[in-house]
Protein backbone atom coordinates (compact mmCIF):
# COMPACT_ATOMS: atom_id res chain seq x y z
CA UNK A 1 0.00 0.00 0.00
CA UNK A 2 1.73 3.31 -0.62
CA UNK A 3 2.00 5.98 2.05
CA UNK A 4 -0.69 7.87 0.89
CA UNK A 5 -3.52 5.44 0.95
CA UNK A 6 -1.87 3.91 4.00
CA UNK A 7 -2.68 7.15 5.64
CA UNK A 8 -6.03 7.93 4.20
CA UNK A 9 -6.93 3.88 5.81
CA UNK A 10 -5.85 4.83 8.74
CA UNK A 11 -7.91 8.25 9.16
CA UNK A 12 -10.63 6.05 7.64
CA UNK A 13 -10.19 4.25 10.67
CA UNK A 14 -9.88 6.28 13.22
CA UNK A 15 -13.48 8.60 12.17
CA UNK A 16 -14.66 5.37 12.94
CA UNK A 17 -13.30 4.22 15.74
CA UNK A 18 -13.71 7.65 17.84
CA UNK A 19 -16.67 8.97 15.74
CA UNK A 20 -15.13 12.10 15.02
CA UNK A 21 -12.47 13.29 12.31
CA UNK A 22 -8.81 13.66 12.28
CA UNK A 23 -7.53 16.82 9.97
CA UNK A 24 -6.07 16.13 6.72
CA UNK A 25 -3.08 18.17 5.97
CA UNK A 26 -4.90 20.83 4.20
CA UNK A 27 -6.57 21.64 7.63
CA UNK A 28 -3.27 21.60 9.36
CA UNK A 29 -2.19 25.16 9.61
CA UNK A 30 0.81 25.78 7.24
CA UNK A 31 3.61 25.68 9.56
CA UNK A 32 6.69 28.82 8.73
CA UNK A 33 8.93 26.57 6.86
CA UNK A 34 11.86 25.85 9.92
CA UNK A 35 13.34 22.24 9.90
CA UNK A 36 15.45 21.56 12.41
CA UNK A 37 18.58 19.98 12.64
CA UNK A 38 21.74 19.67 14.22
CA UNK A 39 25.85 19.98 12.85
CA UNK A 40 28.30 17.70 14.46
CA UNK A 41 31.60 18.80 13.82
CA UNK A 42 33.72 15.91 14.54
CA UNK A 43 36.91 17.24 14.28
CA UNK A 44 35.45 19.43 17.37
CA UNK A 45 34.60 16.56 19.43
CA UNK A 46 36.28 15.26 21.73
CA UNK A 47 34.26 12.68 23.26
CA UNK A 48 33.94 14.22 26.77
CA UNK A 49 30.87 13.30 27.44
CA UNK A 50 29.79 16.59 28.49
CA UNK A 51 26.53 16.12 26.07
CA UNK A 52 25.19 13.11 27.33
CA UNK A 53 25.14 14.10 30.96
CA UNK A 54 24.17 17.36 30.35
CA UNK A 55 21.00 15.38 28.23
CA UNK A 56 20.49 13.36 31.10
CA UNK A 57 19.97 15.44 33.30
CA UNK A 58 17.27 18.15 30.80
CA UNK A 59 15.37 15.35 30.08
CA UNK A 60 14.71 12.78 33.41
CA UNK A 61 16.43 10.18 31.80
CA UNK A 62 16.71 7.41 34.38
CA UNK A 63 19.31 6.32 35.80
CA UNK A 64 21.96 4.09 34.34
CA UNK A 65 23.06 1.55 36.37
CA UNK A 66 25.75 -0.79 35.90
CA UNK A 67 23.37 -3.78 35.67
CA UNK A 68 21.34 -1.88 33.06
CA UNK A 69 24.44 -1.31 31.16
CA UNK A 70 25.39 -4.84 31.04
CA UNK A 71 22.01 -5.98 30.08
CA UNK A 72 22.04 -3.68 27.32
CA UNK A 73 19.20 -1.66 28.44
CA UNK A 74 21.07 1.67 29.46
CA UNK A 75 19.17 4.84 28.01
CA UNK A 76 20.78 7.57 26.40
CA UNK A 77 19.15 9.65 24.15
CA UNK A 78 22.91 10.65 23.14
CA UNK A 79 25.57 8.22 23.32
CA UNK A 80 29.33 8.40 22.25
CA UNK A 81 30.52 5.78 19.84
CA UNK A 82 34.19 5.25 20.11
CA UNK A 83 35.89 3.79 17.29
CA UNK A 84 39.89 2.75 16.78
CA UNK A 85 41.60 3.69 13.99
CA UNK A 86 44.62 2.10 13.58
CA UNK A 87 46.77 -0.35 15.55
CA UNK A 88 49.27 -0.03 18.54
CA UNK A 89 51.07 2.23 18.99
CA UNK A 90 49.39 4.24 16.16
CA UNK A 91 46.14 3.71 17.29
CA UNK A 92 43.46 6.77 17.34
CA UNK A 93 40.34 6.61 19.30
CA UNK A 94 37.72 8.46 17.16
CA UNK A 95 34.69 9.86 18.45
CA UNK A 96 31.01 10.34 16.44
CA UNK A 97 28.42 11.22 18.91
CA UNK A 98 25.27 9.82 17.94
CA UNK A 99 21.82 11.15 18.68
CA UNK A 100 17.97 10.37 16.83
CA UNK A 101 18.94 12.06 13.15
CA UNK A 102 15.22 13.12 12.79
CA UNK A 103 15.03 11.62 9.28
CA UNK A 104 12.98 13.35 6.88
CA UNK A 105 12.26 9.89 5.90
CA UNK A 106 11.98 8.30 9.23
CA UNK A 107 11.86 4.47 8.85
CA UNK A 108 10.20 4.86 12.55
CA UNK A 109 7.29 6.96 12.01
CA UNK A 110 5.83 4.32 9.15
CA UNK A 111 5.89 0.70 11.76
CA UNK A 112 3.98 2.77 14.51
CA UNK A 113 0.29 1.31 14.67
CA UNK A 114 -0.88 3.95 17.11
CA UNK A 115 0.90 6.71 15.60
CA UNK A 116 2.61 7.73 18.61
CA UNK A 117 5.32 8.57 16.46
CA UNK A 118 5.59 11.22 13.70
CA UNK A 119 7.15 13.40 11.60
CA UNK A 120 6.32 17.26 12.80
CA UNK A 121 5.89 20.42 10.16
CA UNK A 122 9.15 21.63 11.63
CA UNK A 123 10.65 18.44 10.97
CA UNK A 124 10.71 16.64 14.27
CA UNK A 125 10.60 13.32 14.95
CA UNK A 126 8.14 13.84 17.57
CA UNK A 127 7.38 10.74 20.19
CA UNK A 128 4.02 11.31 22.23
CA UNK A 129 4.72 9.13 25.05
CA UNK A 130 0.69 8.93 26.06
CA UNK A 131 -0.49 7.58 22.45
CA UNK A 132 2.77 4.87 23.01
CA UNK A 133 1.55 1.39 23.80
CA UNK A 134 5.19 0.14 23.54
CA UNK A 135 5.44 -2.52 20.47
CA UNK A 136 9.00 -1.34 20.03
CA UNK A 137 8.69 -1.95 16.13
CA UNK A 138 9.91 1.87 16.19
CA UNK A 139 13.33 0.65 17.78
CA UNK A 140 13.33 -2.36 15.65
CA UNK A 141 12.96 -0.38 12.80
CA UNK A 142 15.69 2.61 13.23
CA UNK A 143 18.71 1.72 11.96
CA UNK A 144 20.35 4.36 14.53
CA UNK A 145 19.62 2.77 17.19
CA UNK A 146 18.20 5.78 18.92
CA UNK A 147 15.08 4.70 20.22
CA UNK A 148 15.02 3.36 24.04
CA UNK A 149 12.32 1.39 25.74
CA UNK A 150 11.93 1.86 29.30
CA UNK A 151 12.15 -1.66 30.88
CA UNK A 152 11.20 -0.27 34.45
CA UNK A 153 9.94 2.51 35.94
CA UNK A 154 12.22 4.87 36.55
CA UNK A 155 13.88 5.86 40.02
CA UNK A 156 15.82 8.56 41.07
CA UNK A 157 17.40 8.58 44.88
CA UNK A 158 15.11 10.67 47.53
CA UNK A 159 17.81 13.48 46.93
CA UNK A 160 17.22 14.19 43.18
CA UNK A 161 13.80 14.28 42.98
CA UNK A 162 13.48 17.63 43.00
CA UNK A 163 16.03 18.17 40.02
CA UNK A 164 13.35 16.57 37.34
CA UNK A 165 13.23 19.03 34.91
CA UNK A 166 9.37 20.21 35.22
CA UNK A 167 9.54 20.84 31.49
CA UNK A 168 9.49 17.21 30.29
CA UNK A 169 7.58 14.26 31.48
CA UNK A 170 9.00 11.75 33.56
CA UNK A 171 8.38 8.44 31.44
CA UNK A 172 6.95 5.62 32.60
CA UNK A 173 7.11 1.66 32.22
CA UNK A 174 6.23 0.20 28.79
CA UNK A 175 7.19 3.17 26.70
CA UNK A 176 9.49 4.38 24.10
CA UNK A 177 11.37 7.50 24.43
CA UNK A 178 14.10 9.20 22.33
CA UNK A 179 16.00 12.63 21.89
CA UNK A 180 13.98 15.20 21.13
CA UNK A 181 16.01 18.14 20.14
CA UNK A 182 15.12 19.27 23.58
CA UNK A 183 10.96 20.51 22.14
CA UNK A 184 10.67 22.47 25.61
CA UNK A 185 13.34 24.43 24.89
CA UNK A 186 12.12 25.20 20.99
CA UNK A 187 8.81 25.82 22.73
CA UNK A 188 9.90 27.77 24.79
CA UNK A 189 11.71 30.09 22.36
CA UNK A 190 8.96 30.17 20.30
CA UNK A 191 6.35 31.41 22.79
CA UNK A 192 9.29 33.70 23.98
CA UNK A 193 9.19 35.25 20.24
CA UNK A 194 6.27 35.27 19.54
CA UNK A 195 5.37 37.38 22.75
CA UNK A 196 8.01 39.98 21.87
CA UNK A 197 6.21 40.24 18.55
CA UNK A 198 9.51 38.49 16.31
CA UNK A 199 10.82 35.49 14.76
CA UNK A 200 13.11 33.11 16.85
CA UNK A 201 16.89 33.99 15.80
CA UNK A 202 19.58 32.14 15.36
CA UNK A 203 20.97 29.93 17.52
CA UNK A 204 18.39 31.31 20.75
CA UNK A 205 17.41 27.56 20.67
CA UNK A 206 19.70 25.74 22.29
CA UNK A 207 19.12 21.72 23.17
CA UNK A 208 21.15 20.76 26.48
CA UNK A 209 23.86 18.76 24.78
CA UNK A 210 24.29 21.71 22.37
CA UNK A 211 24.60 24.02 25.02
CA UNK A 212 26.91 21.99 27.27
CA UNK A 213 29.41 21.06 24.54
CA UNK A 214 32.93 22.74 25.64
CA UNK A 215 34.48 22.58 22.28
CA UNK A 216 31.18 23.86 20.13
CA UNK A 217 31.31 20.44 18.46
CA UNK A 218 27.36 20.35 18.28
CA UNK A 219 25.38 23.72 16.64
CA UNK A 220 21.91 23.75 16.52
CA UNK A 221 19.37 25.49 13.83
CA UNK A 222 16.88 25.93 11.03
CA UNK A 223 18.44 24.48 7.94
CA UNK A 224 15.46 26.09 5.96
CA UNK A 225 17.16 29.35 6.63
CA UNK A 226 20.19 29.77 4.00
CA UNK A 227 21.63 32.22 6.60
CA UNK A 228 21.71 30.23 9.56
CA UNK A 229 24.52 28.99 11.16
CA UNK A 230 23.61 25.21 10.39
CA UNK A 231 23.29 26.20 6.70
CA UNK A 232 26.73 27.56 6.19
CA UNK A 233 28.20 24.31 8.31
CA UNK A 234 26.45 21.94 6.05
CA UNK A 235 28.00 23.14 3.29
CA UNK A 236 31.20 21.85 4.17
CA UNK A 237 32.97 19.80 1.67
CA UNK A 238 33.70 17.34 4.68
CA UNK A 239 29.86 17.02 5.27
CA UNK A 240 28.27 13.39 5.36
CA UNK A 241 24.90 11.69 7.07
CA UNK A 242 24.79 8.42 8.93
CA UNK A 243 24.22 5.50 6.92
CA UNK A 244 23.12 7.82 3.96
CA UNK A 245 22.55 4.80 1.78
CA UNK A 246 19.60 4.08 3.73
CA UNK A 247 17.83 7.23 2.17
CA UNK A 248 16.45 8.42 6.08
CA UNK A 249 17.25 11.97 4.83
CA UNK A 250 18.78 12.56 8.35
CA UNK A 251 18.39 16.40 10.29
CA UNK A 252 21.52 15.60 11.66
CA UNK A 253 24.87 16.16 10.09
CA UNK A 254 27.93 14.88 10.60
CA UNK A 255 31.60 17.27 9.22
CA UNK A 256 34.23 14.57 8.79
CA UNK A 257 37.51 14.08 11.37
CA UNK A 258 40.26 16.62 10.39
CA UNK A 259 43.57 14.09 10.55
CA UNK A 260 46.53 15.72 10.10
CA UNK A 261 48.42 12.80 9.94
CA UNK A 262 46.35 11.03 7.08
CA UNK A 263 48.35 10.54 3.76
CA UNK A 264 47.12 12.82 1.49
CA UNK A 265 44.67 11.15 -1.28
CA UNK A 266 45.51 10.66 -5.16
CA UNK A 267 45.23 14.22 -6.44
CA UNK A 268 44.05 16.06 -3.36
CA UNK A 269 44.93 17.64 -0.05
CA UNK A 270 45.31 15.66 3.34
CA UNK A 271 43.71 18.68 5.14
CA UNK A 272 40.86 19.88 5.17
CA UNK A 273 40.18 23.42 5.02
CA UNK A 274 39.48 25.04 8.34
CA UNK A 275 37.38 27.51 6.36
CA UNK A 276 34.17 26.56 8.60
CA UNK A 277 34.39 28.84 10.96
CA UNK A 278 34.36 32.90 11.17
CA UNK B 1 -30.44 11.05 26.80
CA UNK B 2 -31.30 14.65 25.62
CA UNK B 3 -31.77 15.80 29.36
CA UNK B 4 -28.16 14.92 29.63
CA UNK B 5 -26.61 16.93 26.59
CA UNK B 6 -29.03 20.16 27.80
CA UNK B 7 -27.49 19.31 31.69
CA UNK B 8 -23.75 18.97 30.27
CA UNK B 9 -23.31 20.50 27.19
CA UNK B 10 -20.05 18.77 26.93
CA UNK B 11 -20.77 15.71 27.46
CA UNK B 12 -20.59 13.32 24.56
CA UNK B 13 -23.21 10.65 23.29
CA UNK B 14 -20.33 7.79 24.41
CA UNK B 15 -20.17 9.58 27.78
CA UNK B 16 -24.26 10.08 28.15
CA UNK B 17 -24.77 6.12 26.87
CA UNK B 18 -22.63 5.09 29.69
CA UNK B 19 -24.44 7.54 32.32
CA UNK B 20 -27.94 6.12 31.04
CA UNK B 21 -26.80 2.34 31.43
CA UNK B 22 -24.95 2.69 34.05
CA UNK B 23 -27.45 5.07 36.46
CA UNK B 24 -30.93 3.55 34.80
CA UNK B 25 -30.63 -0.21 36.77
CA UNK B 26 -29.12 1.47 40.04
CA UNK B 27 -32.14 4.48 40.45
CA UNK B 28 -34.30 1.03 40.01
CA UNK B 29 -32.33 -0.21 42.54
CA UNK B 30 -32.76 2.74 45.00
CA UNK B 31 -29.26 3.84 44.77
CA UNK B 32 -29.49 7.37 44.66
CA UNK B 33 -25.95 8.24 45.90
CA UNK B 34 -24.24 5.64 44.17
CA UNK B 35 -25.97 6.78 40.72
CA UNK B 36 -24.69 10.37 41.07
CA UNK B 37 -21.33 9.16 41.62
CA UNK B 38 -21.57 7.17 38.47
CA UNK B 39 -22.53 10.43 36.91
CA UNK B 40 -19.93 12.44 37.86
CA UNK B 41 -17.19 9.58 36.77
CA UNK B 42 -18.54 8.83 33.33
CA UNK B 43 -19.18 12.57 33.21
CA UNK B 44 -15.29 12.72 32.63
CA UNK B 45 -14.75 15.80 35.55
CA UNK B 46 -16.99 17.88 33.33
CA UNK B 47 -18.92 18.65 36.87
CA UNK B 48 -15.85 19.00 39.52
CA UNK B 49 -16.88 19.98 42.96
CA UNK B 50 -15.27 22.99 44.02
CA UNK B 51 -12.52 21.82 46.33
CA UNK B 52 -12.54 23.56 49.91
CA UNK B 53 -9.63 25.69 50.63
CA UNK B 54 -7.72 26.46 53.30
CA UNK B 55 -9.17 30.15 53.36
CA UNK B 56 -12.83 30.99 52.12
CA UNK B 57 -11.15 33.11 49.46
CA UNK B 58 -14.26 34.03 47.36
CA UNK B 59 -13.45 35.89 43.63
CA UNK B 60 -17.42 36.71 43.44
CA UNK B 61 -16.24 39.61 45.71
CA UNK B 62 -12.96 40.37 44.23
CA UNK B 63 -13.60 39.86 40.85
CA UNK B 64 -17.27 40.39 40.72
CA UNK B 65 -18.06 43.26 43.33
CA UNK B 66 -14.73 44.70 43.66
CA UNK B 67 -14.34 44.29 39.54
CA UNK B 68 -10.75 43.35 40.21
CA UNK B 69 -9.37 42.25 36.70
CA UNK B 70 -7.56 38.97 36.81
CA UNK B 71 -3.95 39.71 36.28
CA UNK B 72 -3.63 42.31 39.10
CA UNK B 73 -3.36 38.99 41.73
CA UNK B 74 -2.67 36.36 38.95
CA UNK B 75 -0.01 38.14 37.35
CA UNK B 76 2.10 35.63 34.92
CA UNK B 77 -0.87 35.46 33.02
CA UNK B 78 -0.09 37.21 29.77
CA UNK B 79 3.91 36.34 30.21
CA UNK B 80 4.78 33.23 31.47
CA UNK B 81 3.73 29.26 31.67
CA UNK B 82 1.98 29.77 35.09
CA UNK B 83 -0.96 32.21 35.91
CA UNK B 84 0.36 32.22 39.42
CA UNK B 85 -1.43 32.10 42.80
CA UNK B 86 -0.67 35.21 44.19
CA UNK B 87 1.59 35.48 47.38
CA UNK B 88 0.33 35.94 51.07
CA UNK B 89 2.06 39.60 50.54
CA UNK B 90 0.30 40.63 47.55
CA UNK B 91 -3.09 39.60 49.34
CA UNK B 92 -1.76 41.96 52.05
CA UNK B 93 -0.92 44.90 50.00
CA UNK B 94 -4.79 45.59 50.79
CA UNK B 95 -5.88 43.37 53.60
CA UNK B 96 -3.22 44.97 55.55
CA UNK B 97 -6.46 47.60 55.95
CA UNK B 98 -9.33 46.20 54.14
CA UNK B 99 -11.76 44.25 55.82
CA UNK B 100 -8.98 43.47 58.67
CA UNK B 101 -11.74 42.68 61.17
CA UNK B 102 -13.30 39.46 59.11
CA UNK B 103 -12.50 36.08 60.49
CA UNK B 104 -10.83 35.11 57.23
CA UNK B 105 -9.03 38.31 56.92
CA UNK B 106 -7.15 37.09 60.08
CA UNK B 107 -6.46 33.81 59.40
CA UNK B 108 -4.36 35.58 56.44
CA UNK B 109 -3.05 37.92 58.84
CA UNK B 110 -1.76 35.18 60.89
CA UNK B 111 -0.03 33.33 58.02
CA UNK B 112 1.75 36.69 57.16
CA UNK B 113 2.57 37.29 60.61
CA UNK B 114 3.99 33.98 60.95
CA UNK B 115 5.71 33.93 57.57
CA UNK B 116 4.13 30.58 56.39
CA UNK B 117 2.79 30.49 52.59
CA UNK B 118 -1.08 29.58 52.10
CA UNK B 119 -1.84 25.80 50.62
CA UNK B 120 -4.30 26.23 48.44
CA UNK B 121 -5.76 23.04 46.69
CA UNK B 122 -5.14 23.41 43.42
CA UNK B 123 -8.33 23.39 41.18
CA UNK B 124 -7.25 22.79 37.51
CA UNK B 125 -4.45 20.24 36.84
CA UNK B 126 -3.60 19.07 33.04
CA UNK B 127 -2.03 16.10 33.22
CA UNK B 128 2.21 15.51 33.65
CA UNK B 129 2.59 14.96 30.04
CA UNK B 130 0.56 18.14 28.98
CA UNK B 131 2.62 21.41 28.04
CA UNK B 132 0.15 24.50 28.77
CA UNK B 133 1.34 27.78 28.77
CA UNK B 134 -1.19 30.70 29.86
CA UNK B 135 0.96 33.51 27.73
CA UNK B 136 -0.26 32.47 24.29
CA UNK B 137 -3.54 31.93 24.94
CA UNK B 138 -4.03 35.52 26.73
CA UNK B 139 -2.04 37.20 23.99
CA UNK B 140 -4.23 35.37 21.28
CA UNK B 141 -7.26 37.33 23.28
CA UNK B 142 -8.84 34.31 24.91
CA UNK B 143 -11.11 35.53 27.97
CA UNK B 144 -10.34 34.18 31.24
CA UNK B 145 -13.73 32.29 31.26
CA UNK B 146 -13.33 30.76 28.45
CA UNK B 147 -11.83 27.94 30.14
CA UNK B 148 -11.93 29.05 34.10
CA UNK B 149 -15.48 29.93 33.48
CA UNK B 150 -17.83 32.65 35.07
CA UNK B 151 -14.86 33.16 37.93
CA UNK B 152 -16.50 36.48 38.52
CA UNK B 153 -19.64 34.61 39.78
CA UNK B 154 -18.40 31.80 41.79
CA UNK B 155 -17.95 31.41 45.67
CA UNK B 156 -15.66 28.60 45.64
CA UNK B 157 -13.83 28.16 42.40
CA UNK B 158 -14.66 24.73 40.77
CA UNK B 159 -13.44 23.15 37.48
CA UNK B 160 -16.46 23.66 34.84
CA UNK B 161 -14.57 22.44 31.29
CA UNK B 162 -13.10 18.95 30.84
CA UNK B 163 -9.82 20.27 29.48
CA UNK B 164 -9.78 16.78 28.39
CA UNK B 165 -7.17 16.66 24.72
CA UNK B 166 -10.90 17.10 22.64
CA UNK B 167 -11.89 20.26 25.04
CA UNK B 168 -8.65 21.78 23.63
CA UNK B 169 -8.79 20.33 20.18
CA UNK B 170 -11.95 22.02 19.37
CA UNK B 171 -11.17 25.14 20.65
CA UNK B 172 -7.34 24.86 18.22
CA UNK B 173 -9.38 23.62 15.29
CA UNK B 174 -12.39 26.74 15.48
CA UNK B 175 -9.42 29.28 15.82
CA UNK B 176 -6.96 27.57 13.58
CA UNK B 177 -4.15 27.19 16.32
CA UNK B 178 -1.51 24.40 15.87
CA UNK B 179 -3.00 21.29 15.98
CA UNK B 180 0.80 19.50 16.19
CA UNK B 181 0.89 17.04 18.74
CA UNK B 182 4.16 18.69 19.85
CA UNK B 183 2.30 21.56 20.65
CA UNK B 184 0.90 20.35 23.92
CA UNK B 185 2.84 16.86 24.63
CA UNK B 186 6.02 16.91 26.03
Amino acid sequence: MSNAAHESAARAAAVGALGQTIPTDAEVPPSDGTRWGMVIDLDRCTGCQACVVACQAENNIALNEEQRVLERRAKTWIRIERYWEGEFPNAKARFIPVLCQHCGNAPCETVCPVWATYHNPEGLNVQVYNRCIGTRFCANGCPYSVRYFNFWNPEWPESLNNQLNPDVTVRSKGIIEKCTFCVQRINRAQVDAKTDGREVADGEVQPACVQSCPTTALTFGDFNDEGSTVSRLAESERRYTLLENFGTDPGVVYLKKVDPHAEAPEGGHGHAPAEDRA
Amino acid sequence: MEYLRVLLPRVTRMQAAIVVAATVPVVLAGGGVLAALLFLMAAGGTVTPAPTQPIAFDHSVHAGQAGIACEFCHRGVDTQAAATIPSVEQCMFCHAAVAADKPQIQLLQAHWETNTPINWTRVHRVPDHVRFVHAPHVQAGLECSTCHGDIASMTEVRQVRSLAMGDCQDCHRESAAPLDCATCHK
